[in-house]
């Protein structure tokens, strides 16, 4: 099986050049290519799997130096010592020499012995005699080489493991370790595609661009608020202004202004927050609380009670906000629309959070009409890019006719009932001082992140898990 | 909402004429949503303000006339009968109101009585507000003897309630029978609790709590009596008539009842339609439609309301279950019910106007750009918090809370007066995660001033990792200030319970306080289980912007 060069790995192309000449440790394949250790034996491992190099296990001795050894180096060999303190004097008495020398006994008669084998000495009448040549020994050579490196038993030269052989017989001179070590040559595979590869020089300077890079996390807006700020947007794109308010309301702003009876089930204290031990004094403007009072009459049939309306609620639907700003303003035309949290008293699920956000908006003119109301939602939803939208009839105490979207949901196939809507009932407009039509509609913001985010529970959106909000892709194709 | 279960067997016969999948595409056009769905029946929501709806007859009569089968005003009899009611003036204090009916030769299969059963609850839950505002007495017609009183007892007085066999006081009802316990709460106060007997002094029931075992309804019962107590007179009057037409269409005969309120003679049920105007143009006009007056007419008899040509308006009749129509605004909606909103076609109005964000929001937007851009991570927590992680935790005193009533969660107790508890809260939550963590979050704080609420936007960061420190919060925060308004602030030593002395300031900007800046104490960082210090910052942004 040939391998085709082009698709070998910038250190694989590093390897087999360096392995072109014959085979290599891996110690020296890393001085060799450069690499770091853990990349040639990656790059190895990648050859290997090719079939282009062998990877054989060798022993090799390695030597160093022993402690006679490193006394020898500094003051020389005992032979070395006798043969000094004959330099001047040419010769002199065995027994002289001996007290001489700071030989002791078994160092001198080892002395005696090799300066004769070396031909350093002789021995004439009882007398040490100089000889005529005394040059540096092989022993000596290889020990001067040894006190500054390691070297390997293979890479000695003739002369050196001669030296070797010699050394080793006295003690403590040479320590010699046995070292397994590996080594990788190119294959006959490899050795077919040396020449090629050689020949690829241009990216030899590449660095492994495949090579993961540290990881960095950049600073983000949180999931949820990319949603809110992506519908905002898509108001603005329609022609609303933003518009803000308190999410503690009194009962008046939450409940009353918007036709809702004081006995309502919705005002329970088990589905709505009330702040404890707190009124408010003042309500609203005197002429709206007049009207407000009288439409609960004559529309409901009891006596309105203004106590009720002083409660502080936490608000139950951004609601309060826009009808406050139909009451400060009272528009003839207008188009608004605000974004904010909402309360519930529920216990939290998978699918009911206590608080929430809630996106209303409102069109108010003197011709708009149900048809309007259905084509901004159209609208709407198109921009958030969901494009199959159908309507149904539905209820809501402030809105009549009032109508629920339902929404078809490509990545899940179905059909997901998003927002209500509707036209508020002039028992809400009258009493505010608003004479056209006033078109609404929101909901939920919760629902579409979950469904943008790929989530089954809703109370994952507060977790405020730094790994998944670290983990969710900005961008949701 | 309520739900109602709906067994096609029979549901089919009551439609006639159409098939099982044309009536189940129809509903959510009448309103109705599917809930569950299985080979026998289907489970619809109904919208509260239409208690007709809370049976299979009701629900019937409404697809007859959405497929023009039969459609405009249905026509119900009665006929006047014998009996009386006598109130007495004591009720007054407690439970004011009966009205009262007899429906006559009818035979309920058990899907009838479950039917029957099911819309006396959802009109109790509703309409009656738990049987506060109104509650349904049934019972067996052949051992009631009229006239019949409507008066008040003294707690002790016993009779046999319904499935027992033995006689109890009605004290001990209220203590001992689950049906007492719920609805005790009802009476909680009053001395005498209203009771009504016939003529023979028999017990039928002790309102709004149980009936008598004396009346007990079974399968093979023909004859009913039905008695509503209220303590509003159209509530009950409503709630009277839409059991009346329910059962005049499960083929009962209904006969009035008189009721005597000390003289003043008051004969019920009444089934009879109610006129109201409705303006052509004025519906043309909200919805964006131009029908003419025969074309409205036709598309308010598919809702089942008459419509009687007037000179410049329409006198629609409208059936006397449709409680929920209350102004011609809701005529415009059974309009557009009966021409179909699946025939609308959507209209796109322009803007006049161009749109724009809110200046404070568009403020707090550059403030998350600004701190993303200095590679913090938003979080979003409840406003609503639990006052363990609020004060307990960060050993900060309780004065002055905000707290709310009756919460059903002890997550959710009080508004939170600042974010860092919460900042706390979710470094806690991640000591798994990698540090460094640099947070922030943007929300309400909230504080009580005298019988007002105040609540102010707030910017608050922490910073944990082993060398989070002082002056990393503050490198953060003027670089945020500075690059989004620049300007300087000033941080002046000052003591903080939950901030570590000597490394704790006090922010301030032209003189006044906006804020804090320091090292969270350790006590507070062991309280939440962490092992690395944290320094945070929080400013008061509607202190800051003076808004």
């Amino acid at each position: 099986m040939t391998v085709d060069v082009k698709t070998l790995h910038e250190i694989e192309r590093r390897l087999i050049k360096a392995l072109a000449n014959g085979k290599l440790t891996f110690d020296i394949l890393t001085q060799k290519t450069g690499l770091n250790v853990d990349q040639v034996r990656r790059g190895v491992e990648w050859l290997k799997h090719k079939n282009l190099v062998n990877v054989n296990e060798k022993i090799t001795r390695s030597l160093s130096i022993g402690s006679e050894g490193v006394k020898a180096a500094e003051s020389g060999l005992p032979e070395r010592r006798l043969v000094n303190l004959l330099l001047s004097i040419k010769e002199i008495a065995i027994p002289d020499a001996r007290k001489q020398s700071d030989l002791d006994d078994i160092e001198f008669n080892v002395a005696i012995s090799n300066a004769r084998t070396k031909g350093w000495i002789k021995i004439v009448d009882g007398k040490i005699v100089l000889g005529d040549s005394i040059t540096e020994s092989n022993e000596e050579r290889l020990l001067s080489r040894l006190s500054k490196e390691k070297l390997l038993v293979d890479m000695l030269n003739a002369d050196e493991l001669t030296a070797y052989q010699l050394l080793k017989k006295r003690p403590n001179f040479i320590e010699e370790i046995e070292v397994k070590s590996v080594e990788i040559e190119l294959s006959q595979n490899g050795l077919a595609i040396v020449d090629q590869v050689m020949k690829q020089t241009e990216i030899e300077r590449a660095i492994d661009v495949s090579a993961p890079a540290p990881v960095i996390y950049p600073g983000r807006k949180h999931p949820l608020q990319d949603i809110i700020d992506e519908v905002r947007e898509v108001f603005i794109g329609l022609g609303f202004q933003e518009i803000d308010g308190p999410l503690v309301q009194n009962s008046f702003w939450n409940f009353d202004v918007l036709f809702t009876p004081q006995d309502h089930p919705a005002r329970e204290m088990q589905d709505t927050f009330y702040v404890a031990n707190l009124q408010a004094n003042n309500v609203a403007d005197r002429k709206i609380v007049n009207n407000v009072s009288s439409i609960h009459r004559r529309g409901w049939n009891y006596r309105w009670n203004i106590d009720d309306a002083r409660k502080y609620v936490l608000r139950t639907h951004t609601t309060p906000v826009t009808i406050r700003y139909l009451a400060d303003n009272k528009p003839d035309e207008s188009r608004v629309f605000s974004v904010g949290r909402v309360f519930r008293n529920e216990k939290l699920t998978y699918k009911h959070l206590a608080e929430f956000y809630q996106v209303e908006g409102i069109v108010v003119g003197s011709n708009v009409t149900l048809r309007d109301l259905m084509g901004l939602q159209t609208d709407f939803y198109s921009k958030m890019g969901m494009r199959k939208v159908k309507f149904w009839p539905s209820f809501f105490p402030y809105t009549e006719p009032s109508l629920q979207s339902m929404v078809y949901y490509e990545r899940l196939g179905k059909w997901v009932e998003l927002f209500g809507m509707g036209i508020f009932r002039p028992e809400v407009t009258i009493p505010v001082g608003v004479k056209n039509p006033v078109l609404a509609w929101g909901g939920g913001l919760e629902r579409i992140a979950m469904l943008r985010y790929g989530l089954d529970d809703v109370r994952e959106l507060y977790s405020n898990k730094i790994s998944w909000l670290r983990s969710v892709a900005k961008c949701q194709l | 909402m309520p739900v109602v279960t709906l067994y096609y067997d029979r549901l089919k016969k009551l439609v006639g004429k159409k098939g099982l999948k044309e009536i189940l595409e129809m509903m959510p056009y009448v309103a109705l949503d599917i809930e569950e769905q299985s080979n026998k029946y289907v489970k619809v929501e109904y919208n509260p303000n239409r208690p007709d709806f809370s049976t299979d007859y009701g629900i019937a009569r409404a697809l007859r006339g959405m497929f023009g089968i039969e459609t405009g005003v249905p026509k119900y009899q009665q006929s006047k009968g014998n009996v009386l009611v006598n109130v007495d003036a004591s009720v007054k204090k407690v439970r004011p109101f009966i009205v009262s009916m007899v429906a006559l030769e009818g035979r309920l299969d058990d899907e009838g009585i479950r039917q029957i059963i099911a819309m006396q609850e959802d009109i109790h839950e509703g309409i009656g507000r738990k049987r506060k505002k109104v509650s349904i007495g049934i019972h067996n017609y052949d051992v009631v003897k009229s006239p019949i009183l409507y008066s008040t007892e003294n707690p002790s007085s016993k009779f046999v309630p319904l499935n027992s066999n033995k006689s109890m006081s009605m004290k001990e009802i209220l203590e001992n029978i689950d049906v007492g316990r719920q609805y005790a709460w009802i009476l909680k106060g009053h001395k005498r609790f209203p009771v009504i007997k016939d003529a023979e002094g028999n017990v039928l029931s002790f309102p709004p709590i149980i009936n008598s075992e004396l009346t007990k309804v079974t399968e093979s019962t023909k004859n009913l009596f039905i008695d509503i107590t209220a303590t509003d007179l159209k509530a009950a009057e409503d709630a009277l008539a839409i059991l009346a037409i329910t059962l005049y269409e499960a083929k009962f005969k209904i006969q009035t009842v008189k009721v005597n309120y000390g003289g003043k003679i008051l004969e019920t049920p009444n089934m009879k339609e109610t006129v109201k105007d409705l303006k052509p143009d004025y519906a043309n006009k909200l919805l964006g439609l131009k029908l003419n007056a025969n074309e409205i007419a036709k598309c308010l008899a598919k809702s089942r309301i008459g419509a009687n040509m007037g000179k410049n308006s329409i006198k629609c009749r409208i059936p006397r279950y449709r409680i929920d129509i209350m102004h011609s605004i809701d005529l415009v909606e059974e309009l557009a019910i009966g021409y179909g909103i699946y025939n609308m076609n959507a209209t796109y109005p322009r803007s006049s106007s161009a749109g724009a964000r809110d200046t404070i929001m568009s403020i707090l937007d550059k403030l998350r750009e600004g701190l993303s851009g200095l590679g913090m991570i938003e979080v979003m927590n409840f406003s609503l918090v639990s006052k363990e992680v609020q004060y307990s935790m960060m050993k900060r005193g309780m004065s002055n809370i905000l707290a709310v009533e009756q919460t059903k969660s002890i997550e959710h107790e009080v508004l939170r007066d600042s974010l860092i508890p919460s900042l706390m809260f979710t470094l806690s939550k991640n000591i798994h995660e990698p540090y460094p963590q640099r947070i922030f979050e943007v929300g309400k704080v909230f504080f009580a001033n005298e019988n007002n609420v105040k609540e102010y936007w707030s910017v608050a960061g922490a910073i944990a990792h082993k060398d989070a420190d002082y002056t990393e919060a503050k490198s953060y925060l003027q670089a945020l200030l500075d690059s989004l308004f620049n300007i300087k602030v000033e941080t002046r030593a000052v003591t903080n319970v939950i901030l570590a002395d000597g490394k704790s300031a006090e922010v301030v900007f032209n003189d006044k306080n906006i804020g804090m800046i320091g090292e969270i104490k350790e006590t507070i960082i062991n309280n939440f289980k962490m092992r690395v210090p944290v320094s945070v910052f929080e400013i008061n942004m509607s202190y800051l912007l003076k808004i």
